[in-house]
């Protein structure tokens, strides 16, 4: 059984070595916006695009959500299906969300990987997630907006409703897409922004809702 | 409805903790006054690492499997550890679940599932207390509905991803509702 690879390294941009980098908390005030909408549905299904991290099932618990991990980047780093160039199609997102059609999220935890997407294939996960996501359903994006991001997306645990530790796995960085806002709503076809943040450490955090 | 810390240890687990995997062999503790051969060799079974088992398991104790088993592990009553040799393709039915090594099938849990550092699920996990330690990798989703574990049974178990995947193929992507789903490479 191979379906699991223990790292992925970096996509695309070559090679990185694994660097230790402090854990820093910051604010995020999309988050407590998205809790506060949790807290008024009744159980709710989760999907969380990025790595299995424990205290986060813990503290999602609290909420009766069921709760869908499927690492995004680490799909992407081990694809083995190549759409057009070297990006990944609409193929391979359908086989990365390998779900009952009558799945349908409520919330979307995308963090900070859309911003390891290029925009072909932002186009066509989001036509993905606007299929599996209800009316309403809510999706917490972070995008940066700084030249640089970190080489690998990082990892993220809620610390409380309104902080995020964020771990960095890498000192190495990589170049950002920089999506502008109006670039999110037109890749995210079906989302629009509900409420959007722009937080001091270069990211802009979105909350979106499938309309 | 409570989830333990991640680094919280089951208080009536069997197992060593992850620094010390488990023995092919059941060690032998000083046994107590009057308890026989056969009384101490039920605390616990163990499927050793050259072992294969394609079909199902069912039983009354634990269950330390380090080789491979596919087919379905039914133990309702009783604790399930997966060792770190282990690889299992099997739904897993027990009362306390332990994964130190890899698991492709649906884990039911009555008491708590835990996930090791050193572990793999890709499948989905139904139990009312959940614990994914740091570094472990898991694909699926966490159901925390007690009632569910209880409901699926050894007759209802949800399809694994994998076969939700090939039922999709299958189906020839009929079921897409609005995008194109060609069949995955």
């Amino acid at each position: 059984m191979s379906w699991f690879s223990r790292s992925s390294g970096p996509r695309r941009e070559g090679g990185s070595v694994q660097t230790e980098v402090e854990p820093q908390v910051h604010k995020s005030l999309a988050l407590a916006a998205l809790f506060t909408e949790i807290r008024r549905a009744r159980k709710c299904q989760v999907l969380d695009l990025g790595s299995a991290v424990g205290s986060n099932v813990e503290f999602l618990s609290q909420f009766g959500c069921k709760l869908f991990i499927e690492d995004l980047y680490a799909a992407l780093a081990s694809r083995t299906t190549v759409g057009e160039g070297d990006l990944a199609g609409p193929e391979f997102f359908s086989e990365f969300l390998a779900l009952p059609d009558d799945t349908r999220f409520d919330v979307v935890l995308a963090w900070d990987r859309l911003n390891y997407l290029h925009r072909k294939e932002l186009a066509a996960f989001g036509e993905l997630l606007r299929r599996y996501c209800r009316p309403g359903a809510h999706l917490f994006a972070q995008i940066y907006y700084h030249k640089q991001i970190p080489a690998q997306p990082n990892r993220y645990k809620i610390q409380d409703e309104a902080h995020l530790i964020y771990e960095r796995q890498t000192a190495a960085e990589r170049p950002s897409p920089r999506f502008a806002p109006a670039e999110v709503t037109g890749l995210l076809k079906g989302f629009r922004v509900d409420r959007s943040f722009l937080l001091q450490h270069g990211i802009q955090e979105y909350l979106l809702v499938r309309e | 409805m409570v989830w333990k810390r991640s680094d919280d240890q089951p208080s009536h687990s069997p197992e060593p903790s992850p620094s010390s995997p488990p023995r092919p062999a059941a060690p032998a503790p000083a046994p107590a006054a009057g308890a026989s051969d056969s009384q101490r060799r039920t605390d616990r079974a163990t499927i050793g690492p050259s072992i294969f088992i394609k079909g199902d398991l069912s039983g009354e104790e634990d269950l330390i499997i380090e080789g491979r088993v596919e087919g379905k592990v039914d133990l309702k009553q009783n604790n399930v550890t997966i060792g770190k040799n282990g690889r299992v393709k099997a739904d897993i039915f027990g009362r306390v679940v332990i994964v130190e090594g890899e698991v492709d099938g649906n884990v039911f849990a009555r008491e708590q599932a835990i996930l090791r550092q050193s572990g793999a699920i890709r499948g989905n996990i139904t139990a009312p207390r959940v614990v994914l330690e740091d570094g472990s990798r898991f694909k699926g989703s966490i159901d925390m509905e007690p009632k569910d574990a209880d409901r699926h049974g050894s007759t209802q178990a949800p399809q694994t991803v994998q076969q939700q995947r090939e039922a999709k193929q299958q189906q020839g992507g009929e079921a897409a509702p609005a995008a194109p789903r060609a069949a995955s490479a």
